[in-house]
């Protein structure tokens, strides 16, 4: 009886090889988490990166919309003045052309 | 310093403007009916001009000749009745167009009426540089000053674009070309 279960002890207590690709699949694995891991972090990075070139780019477009708008406002305002004052120096130029033309 | 900067936006047209216009001008908006003021310096010219279409054959051409101008500043004002302002009002301003650069080319002027118009060109270097418009009547008074390259061609080209007229300012002699512009135009 003791007999078995010391047999049975030694038994579990026997150093076993692993098996022959163990070691390998073991750094496999560790690689393979390791990895995975970095392509987080990347990955992380790479949508805060977005993240602020998409508001940087936005609020730069944003800017150059505006002034754009607030330009184009200006330009007309003063292609609105322009044509007022030529056309109050063309009705006093025919004025006075057609005094003179009367003398 | 603080008031430097918006003292001298505010002088900046007025160095750009050929013609100082006369300060007094300014209390008579109160008696006007109708005020105009148009100050257009280089830059604003320069800006309008971006907005004309270089397609419109109309506008393309008014583009190109303000392309050559400084500035442009109009005055004028309506009164409902006579006597709002005095010709003193003007006189300031007629004795700046004395000075050797500027020369009279145009003088009309009726007694019946009360009318009064005068037209004077700026020249440098044998090239007219400015254009000066003063008009008076009983109920009027329109001061125009044109600052830049500005032939009297140019002006005659403006002529029946963007409902400017045809006119002849020249020497007061229209040319042979002038003459066979004319018959080309009937």
């Amino acid at each position: 009886m003791m007999d078995d279960f010391e047999k049975q002890l030694q038994g579990a207590f026997q150093r076993k090889e692993p098996s022959p690709f163990f070691e390998a699949r073991v750094l496999g694995a560790v690689k393979r988490q390791a990895r995975e891991r970095r392509a987080s972090v990347r990955m992380r990075w790479a949508t805060a990166v977005a993240a602020v070139l998409i508001a940087v780019v936005g609020s730069a477009w944003q800017h150059q919309r505006s002034e754009r708008a607030r330009e184009d406002s200006a330009g007309k305002e003063a292609k609105a003045r322009l044509e007022l004052a030529l056309r109050i120096t063309s009705v006093k130029l025919q004025k006075i052309s057609q005094k003179v033309e009367g003398i | 310093m603080k008031f430097a900067i918006p003292a001298l936006l505010v002088v900046l047209p007025l160095a750009a403007q050929d013609v100082k216009m006369p300060a007094n001008l300014d209390r008579l908006e109160a008696k006007a009916s109708e005020v105009v003021n148009v100050q257009l310096d280089g830059a604003l010219i320069q800006l309008a001009s971006r907005f004309l279409s270089d397609k419109d054959p109309d506008e393309a051409n008014v583009k190109r000749l303000v392309g050559g101008l400084k500035g442009i500043y109009v005055k004028s004002f309506e009164f409902e009745e006579k006597g709002q302002y005095s010709p003193s009002d003007v006189e300031e301003l007629r004795a700046q167009l004395r000075s050797p650069a500027w020369a009279r080319i145009v003088g009309a002027s009726s007694k019946k009426k009360g009318e009064n118009s005068e037209i004077y060109l700026k020249t440098e270097g044998g090239q007219i540089t400015g254009l000066a418009i003063i008009v008076t009547d009983p109920k009027e008074l329109t001061i125009i000053n044109i600052v830049g390259s500005i032939r009297p061609e140019d002006i005659r080209d403006l002529g029946g674009h963007m409902g400017i007229p045809k006119i002849d300012i020249g020497n007061g002699k229209p040319d042979n070309k002038d003459k066979k512009d004319k018959e080309d135009d009937k």
